[in-house]
């Protein structure tokens, strides 16, 4: 027993016959000093330190989902928004994506890949109407997930807007896949047409299994403004933004040197407000992967036996 | 609704974050809110406690808190954490400590890295002081602690002792109260008989008048 222990026993009969005078109650304590003893043993010994720290086992743990199916599937996250955020519609809406998703393949695209849809249409001849165009927007997520084609017929430009869990869609092939350097390419509105316009009768381009998706760097030349929007503003990437003049260029002057947000970059709530985190992703598509999974194998099947690809007559 | 955005990792803060950042009025504006946000995280890295205004507080509390997220999950060698590091911590020294202390300190934490605990409001003689004030800190810190640790954990020592003095109590009292079942001290009755006998007594006598 150690000197420590003993001094404080002592210490505390001596406080505990204080406490005794002060109530003024006459108590003959006659401590059992060896149960005492044994107590306090067992209780210092089973009294651990108080901090909360244990293994980080998460990051050593096998990974059961791929690292990339937040980029293949990114409606199945939900809105970062915490205002909008239910987990029991967000659970419902997982399961009714994937029984959508097991009638119809709805294949891998980004925001720049070139798509041709086939939709059921009350008003054709044959009852559905097909469309090519390029992807420049993808938004909303859950069932409510959507994606705009654009394309230029007839010298005008057309855009669509499908909603990927639409029962009317009947077939998603993707004829290019490929990303672009920006997230949108609203600004092709603004654009020469030649960017926009691809032929209804394009063949698809394959992909070597498991490539990664190529990045097209391409750089599209604007016209003159005005623009459906302040594009010297907002910066795109992939945009050549032409040299302004007059007015214009003093106003976007005037609005850059107030407005920007050199430290938008370091904003690291700003982010995390706008992200699901790693946790909860893993969570989300834990519960689903098994089902994707088997579609995408399924899915691989029938491209192999589709792999050939009928010559055409050219002479 | 909109999508999340992806292109990034996060770790889960494990801390109430509010839906919306506040703005904190600044004569900067949002450049000056940064500005504090920056100054709070510098010096919370640099004295480990602080004491600020609430608000201030929770907003710096979120930036300080991912700032170590990020620094756990890419380590220095990463040169975008780098950046970022260069850019929260105004002395520069800070980005060692956070690098080479802070992230083996907290990182295999699964609670969160700093505490908030609200201040007591003191007698306005500053403008300043009328606005609540909370104490921001960094766990582990080598300060005393400022909330007590619990007086009435049953480990503790006094209270073992406490503990065995009440059992001694309770034993005198049952060996009393066992003693006296087997005498009972019959003369107690008698006391009440007289005491009745004497009461009814008295009321005859008022009748009688």
């Amino acid at each position: 027993m150690s000197n420590l222990v003993l001094f404080q026993l002592r210490k505390s009969t001596v406080a505990l016959s204080a406490i005794s005078k002060l109530n003024k109650t006459h108590i003959e304590i006659q401590f059992n000093f060896k149960y005492l003893v044994g107590q306090l043993s067992q209780r210092l010994q089973s009294t651990s330190s108080q901090v909360v720290v244990r293994e980080n086992t998460k990051r050593e743990q096998k990974r059961v989902v791929p690292p990339n199916y937040r980029h293949i599937y990114p409606e199945f996250l939900p809105d970062p928004n915490m205002e909008f955020r239910n987990s029991v519609r967000e659970k419902l809406e997982r399961t009714d994506m994937i029984n959508r998703r097991s009638r119809i393949e709805i294949p891998e695209f980004y925001v720049g890949s070139i798509l041709a849809v086939t939709s059921s249409d009350e008003h054709a001849v044959g009852k559905t109407t097909k469309f090519v165009g390029i992807c420049i927007k993808r938004e909303f997520c859950g069932l409510r997930a959507n994606f705009t084609l654009r394309n230029v017929v007839d010298n005008l430009g057309v855009e669509i807007k499908y909603e990927m869990y639409d029962p009317r869609l009947q077939r998603v092939q993707v004829l290019r896949l490929e990303k672009r350097l920006d997230s949108e390419l609203l600004y092709l509105r603004d654009a020469d047409p030649e960017f926009s316009t691809f032929p209804f009768d394009m063949d698809a381009e394959f992909l070597n299994e498991g490539a990664p998706v190529p990045v097209n760097p391409l750089k599209v030349n604007l016209r003159p403004p005005p623009w459906y929007a302040r594009w010297e503003r907002l910066q795109p990437k992939g945009a050549i933004i032409p040299e302004l003049r007059g007015r214009r260029k003093e106003k976007s002057e005037k609005w850059l040197e107030k407005f920007s947000e050199p430290w938008e970059k370091y904003d690291l709530m700003k982010q995390y407000r706008k992200t699901i985190p790693e946790e909860e992703q893993d969570s989300i598509y834990s519960d689903i992967y098994s089902e994707l999974h088997q579609m995408e194998i399924a899915s691989k099947k029938l491209k192999r036996k589709k792999a050939f690809v009928k010559p055409k007559k050219t002479g | 609704m909109n999508q999340a955005d992806v292109s990034r990792l996060v770790s889960k803060l494990k801390i109430n974050v509010l839906p919306k950042h506040r703005r904190l009025t600044n004569p900067d504006g949002p450049k000056g809110r940064m500005f504090r946000m920056q100054k709070t995280v510098t010096a919370l890295f640099k004295h480990e406690r602080l004491e600020v205004t609430r608000n201030t507080a929770d907003e710096a509390r979120g930036y300080a808190e991912r700032l170590i997220s990020e620094a756990i999950r890419y380590g220095d060698k990463h040169n975008a954490t780098m950046e970022l590091a260069d850019f929260w911590l105004l002395e520069k020294q800070l980005v060692h400590k956070l690098f080479k202390v802070l992230v083996p300190r907290f990182e295999n934490y699964n609670i969160s890295y700093t505490r908030c605990l609200p201040l007591t409001p003191t007698y306005p003689c500053t403008k300043t002081d009328q606005f609540p004030k909370s104490l921001l800190e960094l766990r582990g810190n080598p300060y005393p602690p400022v909330m007590p640790k619990d007086p009435h954990n049953g480990s503790l020592l006094h209270n073992i002792l406490l503990e065995e003095a009440r059992k001694e109590m309770r034993q005198t009292q049952y060996l009393e109260t066992a003693k006296s079942i087997g005498k009972e001290d019959k003369s107690a009755w008698v006391v009440n008989e007289k005491a009745e006998d004497s009461g009814s007594s008295s009321e005859d006598e008022r009748k009688k008048d």
